[in-house]
């Protein structure tokens, strides 16, 4: 038997880590380095006008000055922290109820659309009703982006479960679980994947949502964001600092892909051995 | 056999719908302590059906079912669950419902099973790390880890290769064994059901009925291509087909 299992498995073969760095790190950065210098080069070579299309240069020096005097820092920290914050609240009451969604049929049907239609619609929409709500304040901030994550995340726990297979539930009905260890050891680490893409899904919908907050509550209470950032260079007709924020916020966006969601996704499904062919 | 059977069925049918056709009926079946009984038929004849009634998955429409104790169960799919390495997929059945043991008891015990089915240098490896046949050893050891009296195995090595089947053939009948368990095994294999079995029971199909039997003396171990199980797979097979024959027409 022991020659046969040999015969049968292999060795599982494991990149080591700079190597992937490397591989994951070097393509995006080659690119970004081409479309950089493009840019650069049509603003050298076109000259186009300055306020109509600034070049790389003059966006750096935008981003420059707001860093000098303090209002990049300032953005960047109060929506993160925003962002975070409501997205860890997102999670704390999407959780609960999706899991209520998925084990209870009845509740299901008469929330699932609700909860569906909520998630189709952009939370912007809520903006208006928040400011009339809350004023210009935090709150209405975080309830734009409560509305916009807590769907996702619902949904994604619901399909999650809905496609653990009943083979599963049965093998752990036959080893004797009980109603709750059923649950807790096999449906909800079985969902994990749904899960996973439902809370990454939540994130983006939190970071859009406080974004177009941010744009269109200003003023009031309302801490200084880097949707503020985005209006005040609206306001001030400085396109070059316009360029300069959405690159910013893209930023963001790709950092926490890359340093929070990306290594969870990739460790899950190399544990359970779906990584594919992806190297 | 004076003891009293690990399984006594009487009278057992099956019939999902009052108006849906009768999968199984009027099954009258022993099993004495110990035993291996094979339970043989053609696709669809409702043998998975009565080992799903006999572990008490499903509920009879008629008859009685006693069972000493409850069954554990291994299906024709090793249904490990992914995330975990193989100990920790044996641990689960230690750990669910009366089990209860503490984790270290429980550690323990897991390695002592997968040492039992010579797994105890893949403990710590993952399901999709496994072939196969691998799988299917886990799955027993986990199936013999709820420490029940009766084993039922539906088709457990149906979708493995020939060469590893004949192994693991040989793997269960050791355990089988060593643990003296009551097995009841089902299988549309006819070779294998002689191969196994103490005791072949052939279903006939639509509705599900024993319809006939064979006892095999049981001195030791036996291989697949020997001529006892050539001759009896000969015999199984002609009244397998006359039973076939019979549902055509």
């Amino acid at each position: 038997m022991a020659g046969l299992d040999r015969l049968q498995t292999t060795a599982e073969r494991r990149t080591p880590w700079w190597r992937r760095a490397i591989d994951g790190v070097l393509p995006p950065v080659l690119l970004l380095v081409v479309l950089v210098a493009a840019w650069q080069a049509y603003t050298v070579i076109a000259q186009p006008r300055p306020d109509l299309a600034p070049g790389p240069l003059d966006v750096a020096a935008a981003l420059g000055e707001a860093w000098d005097d303090g209002r990049l820092q300032l953005a960047i920290s109060t929506s993160l922290e925003r962002g975070v914050l409501g997205f860890l609240i997102a999670v704390a009451v999407g959780t609960p109820l999706g899991l209520l969604l998925a084990e209870w049929a009845p509740l299901r049907r008469a929330l699932g659309p609700l909860i569906s239609g909520l998630q189709v619609l952009p939370s912007v929409a809520w903006v208006p009703a928040a400011i009339l709500w809350f004023g210009l304040s935090d709150a209405t901030v975080y309830f734009v982006v409560l509305m916009g994550a807590i769907p996702s995340i619902v949904n994604g726990l619901v399909a999650g479960v809905a496609q653990v297979p009943p083979q599963l539930r049965r093998v752990g009905t036959v080893l004797g679980a009980s109603r709750f260890e059923l649950a807790a050891s096999v449906v909800l680490p079985a969902a994990l994947p749904g899960y996973l893409a439902g809370l990454k899904q939540g994130w983006a919908f939190s970071w859009r949502s406080l974004m177009a907050a941010e744009i269109i509550a200003f003023g009031g209470s309302i801490g200084f964001g880097v949707g503020s950032l985005l209006q005040q260079g609206r306001d001030l007709a400085d396109l070059a600092s316009v360029l300069g924020t959405i690159l910013v916020i893209l930023a963001i966006g790709v950092v926490i892909e890359l340093l929070v969601f990306a290594p969870v996704e990739r460790g899950m499904l190399r544990r359970r051995g779906l990584t594919g062919g992806t190297p | 056999m004076t003891a009293a059977p690990a399984i006594r069925l009487t009278g057992v049918g099956k019939q999902y719908a009052a108006d849906g056709p009768v999968v199984l009926d009027g099954i009258d079946l022993s099993v004495a302590p110990g035993e291996f009984a094979c339970l043989l038929g053609a696709s669809g004849c409702g043998k998975s059906t009565l080992l799903s009634l006999i572990a008490g998955l499903e509920q009879p429409s008629t008859g009685t079912i006693e069972v000493d104790g409850r069954a554990a169960v291994m299906f024709q799919e090793a249904s490990l669950l992914p995330w975990l390495s193989a100990r920790r997929n044996v641990e689960l059945a230690l750990r669910f419902g009366d089990a209860g043991l503490a984790r270290p008891a429980r550690r323990a015990r897991a390695l002592e099973l997968l040492d039992l089915v010579h797994l105890a240098d893949a403990a710590d490896k993952r399901p999709h790390e496994l072939s196969g046949g691998m799988r299917q050893r886990v799955a027993l050891a986990r199936a013999l880890a709820q420490d029940r009296s009766v084993l039922l195995m539906d088709e457990p090595f149906a979708a493995l290769d020939a060469i590893t089947r004949d192994l693991l053939h040989e793997e269960l009948e050791r355990v089988w064994r060593e643990t003296g368990r009551t097995i009841v095994f089902v299988t549309h294999n006819v070779r294998e059901a002689a191969r196994l079995g103490q005791r072949v029971l052939l279903m006939s199909s639509r509705p599900g009925r024993i319809v006939n039997e064979w006892r095999i003396a049981d001195d030791g171990p036996r291989r697949i291509e020997s001529p006892t199980v050539s001759e009896l797979s000969v015999e199984i097979t002609e009244h397998l087909r006359r039973e076939i024959r019979r549902n055509a027409a």
